[in-house]
C-alpha cells in the first residue's frame, strides 16, 4: 500500500497558509510533481513536532529556573506563571482585560481591512490616485506607530476609539499594498474577454478581479491579523484603563512578573489563533485553486 | 559680536564638566525615570561642579521606566537607582532585595488641578465626588496619591468617574474633558497655567492645586540600593549618599547656578542670551550670600527674591523650567537632606491597602530604609 505523502503545492507556499492547513495527500498521477517518501516525515511526526517544541522550551525554562540561573522575579518558573494564569482566569481579570483588546482588534480590522480594500481597489484602477497618494501612505506607514499613538490618544480620547484607530492604522497598509498588487495581476487578455463579453464592472470584478486578487489579498489579511494584536496593545501601552497592553503595564509596576508572562502568552495566543482563523478562511476559499491545479 | 563670544564662553565654562583625576574615578551608573528634565538639577550638578568625583564616582544618567529601573538594581546590573517609595513596598513584597538609603524628595510632588476659583468652583476635594478626574494610569505615584487624596476627603475611587489619560493632563484639562487631573505639582500645573496666559487653555483660568502632601506624608523619590550593598560596600553607598547630598544642598541653595549647570544635560532649557547672561550675573550674587552661611529661612527667601527680580524682566515661557526648578526646591528641601521618616513610609503602606495591592501584615517597612548614611540623623 502506497504512503499518504506530503502534498507539494504547484503554488508559492506563502499562498497557502500554514503547512498545517494543507492536505496530507498523495500528489495525482501526471501532476508533475514528485516526492522522495523516505525522507518525507509521518503525519502524526508532523503534527507534533511544534507541541514537542514547546515542551523542549518549557523543559529548558524549568530547569534555568529550578537552577536558579536566572532570579526568580526576573524569570519566574513556568509552574508559577500556571498559576497565574489560574489566578487570573478564576478571578475574571484575564477574560475582563482579554475582551477589551480583542474588541479593540476586532473593529480595528474592520475599519483597516474596509478602508485597504476600497482604497487599494481604487488605486489599482486608476493609477494617478497612487502617485497623489504614496507620498501620504509610505510617509504614514514608515513612521513607527508608537510615535504618534499618544497623539490619537489626545485627539479621540483615553477610551476604545482611540485603539480602534491605532490597529485600523497598523492594519491598513497590508491590505492596501496587497489589494494594490492582487487586482493587478489580472491577466490583461483576460479582462479584454470580459469586455468583449460585455460585463458589467459588477461582474468583471465578480467573476474575474476578486478571483484573482484573493490569494494576495488573504496573504495581506494574514499579515493584517497579526499586526492587529500589535496595534491594540501599542494604543494600550500609551493609555488605557483595561486591554491586556494595560493589564502588561499593571503587572509590571505591581513586580507582579508571572501576570507580564500570563498577558505576553494571551497576546501570543490571540495572534496565533487569528493567524490559523485566516489561513483557514484561505484554505477555504481558495479551494477551487487547489482543484483546478490537481 | 563680542557680547556673543563672552556669552559662549559662559555657557562653556559651564557645560564642560570640572575636570579631576579620572584615573581614581570608579564608572558608576545612576538610573532615573522620566526623560532629562530641570528637575533633576541635583544630579546634573553633582557630576558639573564634581561633587561625584571628589567622592570617587564618574557618574553617567541614564533614563527609564521605574519598573525598569528598580528591577536592574534588584538584579545587580546597577548599584543605584531612583525610585519612589511606593515601588520599594511593591518591589520588596515581590522579592526584590532593595533598600532606600536617600529621601530626595521630601515632600509628595502628586496633586489634583482642579477647576477651582477659574472654572466649576471647587474649593474642596470632597466636591469632586461623581466628576471626572483624570490620572496617568491606575499604578504608581500617580494613583497612591490620588487615592490618599480621596481617603483623606473619605472618598473612594468609585466616588469619582476616574479616567486614564497617559502623561497628557495639560491637554487633556486644558480641553476641558476632566474637571480634575492628577499631576506632577511642581511641574505641570506650571504648563496648564502658561497655556492659560497665552489663552490656549479653553475659559479655564488659573487652576487650583491641591497637593497630596497637605494632606497626608507619603514616601516619595528616593536613591535606592540592593540590600546587598549594606554591608558588602556601605562605604560606596555613603560616598554616593554624601555626594548626591552636598549636590542637592548646593541645587538648593543657587539654583541660579543649578540652572545652568542643568544646561548640557537638558536640550529644551530656554538658552536666550540675556537670561543666561542675568543667570550668571545671579548665580555668583548667590555664591557671595551664602558665604556667611545664612539660615534656611533666608535661603528660601533668596530664592523668592531672585524669582522675582527674573520676573520684572523675562517673560513667563522664558521662565517656566526655572519656576519648575524651584518647585521642585520646595519639594526637596528640609532640615536633614535624605532623612526619612518611618511614618511616611507607614501611610505610603496604608495607601497601598487601601488600592488593594499588599497585605500589611506580610511587610516589614523597617527593612525598606535606612538612614544610617544621613548625616545628622540620630541612626
Amino acid at each position: 500500500m502506497a504512503r499518504r505523502g506530503l502534498y507539494i503545492a504547484p503554488t508559492a507556499p506563502e499562498d497557502l497558509g500554514l503547512w498545517w492547513y494543507m492536505p496530507v495527500d498523495a500528489p495525482k498521477a501526471g501532476s508533475g510533481i514528485r516526492v522522495n517518501r523516505s525522507a518525507a516525515p509521518s503525519r502524526w511526526l508532523l503534527y507534533l513536532s511544534p507541541l514537542a517544541t514547546i515542551l523542549l522550551l518549557l523543559l529548558v525554562w524549568q530547569l534555568i529556573t529550578a537552577f536558579g540561573l536566572v532570579s526568580a522575579f526576573l524569570l519566574p518558573p513556568p509552574a508559577q506563571v500556571l498559576d497565574a494564569f489560574a489566578e487570573a482566569v478564576s478571578s475574571g481579570l484575564l477574560a475582563k482585560h482579554t475582551l477589551t483588546t480583542l474588541e479593540e482588534m476586532f473593529f480595528g480590522l474592520l475599519l483597516g481591512i474596509g478602508i485597504g480594500l476600497a482604497l487599494g481597489y481604487l488605486i489599482a484602477k486608476v493609477p494617478l490616485l497612487e502617485f497623489i497618494l504614496s507620498p501620504i501612505i509610505v510617509a504614514f506607514q514608515s513612521t513607527p506607530i508608537v510615535a504618534y499613538a499618544p497623539l490619537l490618544i489626545i485627539w479621540l480620547g483615553s477610551g476604545v476609539e482611540s485603539k480602534i484607530v491605532t490597529t485600523a492604522v497598523i492594519v491598513f497598509f497590508p491590505m492596501l499594498v496587497n489589494t494594490i498588487a492582487g487586482i493587478r495581476t489580472v491577466a490583461p487578455q483576460l479582462q479584454d474577454l470580459m469586455n468583449s463579453l460585455n460585463a458589467t464592472p459588477w461582474q468583471t470584478f465578480r467573476h474575474l478581479e476578486l478571483p484573482s486578487a484573493l490569494p494576495v489579498i488573504l496573504a495581506g489579511l494574514r499579515t493584517s491579523a497579526t499586526l492587529a494584536v500589535i496595534g491594540a496593545v501599542v494604543g494600550e501601552f500609551v493609555s488605557s484603563g483595561s486591554g491586556l497592553g494595560h493589564l502588561v503595564t499593571l503587572a509590571r509596576n505591581l513586580y507582579d512578573t508571572p501576570l507580564v508572562f500570563v498577558s505576553v502568552f494571551t497576546m501570543t495566543f490571540i495572534a496565533l489563533s487569528l493567524y490559523g482563523a485566516v489561513a483557514l478562511l484561505e484554505w477555504r476559499l481558495l479551494a477551487w485553486r487547489r482543484r483546478s491545479s490537481a | 559680536m563680542s557680547r556673543i563670544l563672552a556669552l559662549a564662553l559662559i555657557i562653556v565654562s559651564f557645560t564642560v564638566p570640572a575636570i579631576h583625576a579620572q584615573e581614581e574615578l570608579q564608572d558608576e551608573r545612576i538610573l532615573l525615570t522620566f526623560i532629562p528634565n530641570i528637575q533633576f538639577a541635583p544630579f546634573y550638578v553633582g557630576i558639573h561642579d564634581g561633587h561625584f568625583a571628589r567622592h570617587g564616582f564618574n557618574v553617567t544618567l541614564e533614563h527609564l521606566q521605574e519598573p525598569e529601573v528598580l528591577d536592574l538594581v534588584a538584579a545587580g546590573h546597577a548599584n543605584f537607582g531612583i525610585v519612589s517609595g511606593e515601588q520599594v513596598i511593591l518591589a520588596r513584597a515581590q522579592a526584590r532585595d532593595v533598600v532606600y538609603v536617600f529621601e530626595w524628595f521630601q515632600k509628595y510632588p502628586v496633586g489634583l488641578v482642579v477647576q477651582g476659583h477659574n472654572g466649576l468652583g471647587i474649593s474642596e476635594i470632597g466636591e469632586l465626588r461623581g466628576r471626572k478626574v483624570g490620572i496617568p494610569g491606575r499604578f504608581g505615584a500617580s494613583y497612591s496619591g490620588l487615592t490618599a487624596l480621596l481617603h483623606s476627603a473619605g472618598l473612594t475611587e468609585s466616588d469619582i468617574e476616574l479616567t486614564e489619560i497617559g502623561f497628557h493632563a495639560p491637554d487633556v484639562y486644558c480641553s476641558k474633558v476632566v474637571t480634575a487631573a492628577v499631576v506632577y505639582i511642581n511641574n505641570e500645573p506650571l504648563q496648564i497655567l502658561n497655556r492659560s496666559l497665552a489663552g490656549e487653555c479653553s475659559d479655564l483660568g488659573i487652576p487650583d492645586v491641591f497637593p497630596v502632601a497637605d494632606q497626608v506624608d507619603l514616601v516619595s523619590n528616593g536613591l535606592i540600593v540592593h540590600s546587598d550593598m549594606l554591608e558588602r560596600e556601605s562605604e560606596k553607598i555613603q560616598n554616593m549618599v554624601s555626594a548626591f547630598g552636598q549636590a542637592l544642598k548646593s541645587a538648593i541653595e543657587n539654583p541660579a547656578r543649578a540652572y545652568l549647570a542643568s544646561l548640557s544635560f537638558v536640550e529644551t532649557l530656554p538658552n536666550d542670551v540675556e537670561f543666561i547672561e542675568a543667570m550668571q550675573q545671579f548665580s555668583m550674587e548667590q555664591a557671595a550670600f551664602l558665604e556667611p552661611l545664612p539660615s534656611r529661612e533666608d535661603i528660601a527667601q533668596s530664592r523668592l527674591d531672585l524669582r522675582r527680580q527674573l520676573g520684572q524682566s523675562f517673560d513667563f515661557d522664558i521662565l517656566e523650567q526655572f519656576d519648575v526648578l524651584l518647585n521642585s526646591i520646595d519639594l526637596w528641601d528640609a532640615k536633614i537632606l535624605g532623612y526619612s521618616e518611618l511614618g511616611s513610609w507607614e501611610s505610603m503602606l496604608t495607601t497601598l491597602e487601601l488600592m488593594g495591592f499588599l497585605d500589611r501584615s506580610e511587610q516589614d517597612l523597617t527593612a525598606s530604609f535606612s538612614n544610617q548614611f544621613i548625616a545628622g540623623s540620630s541612626e
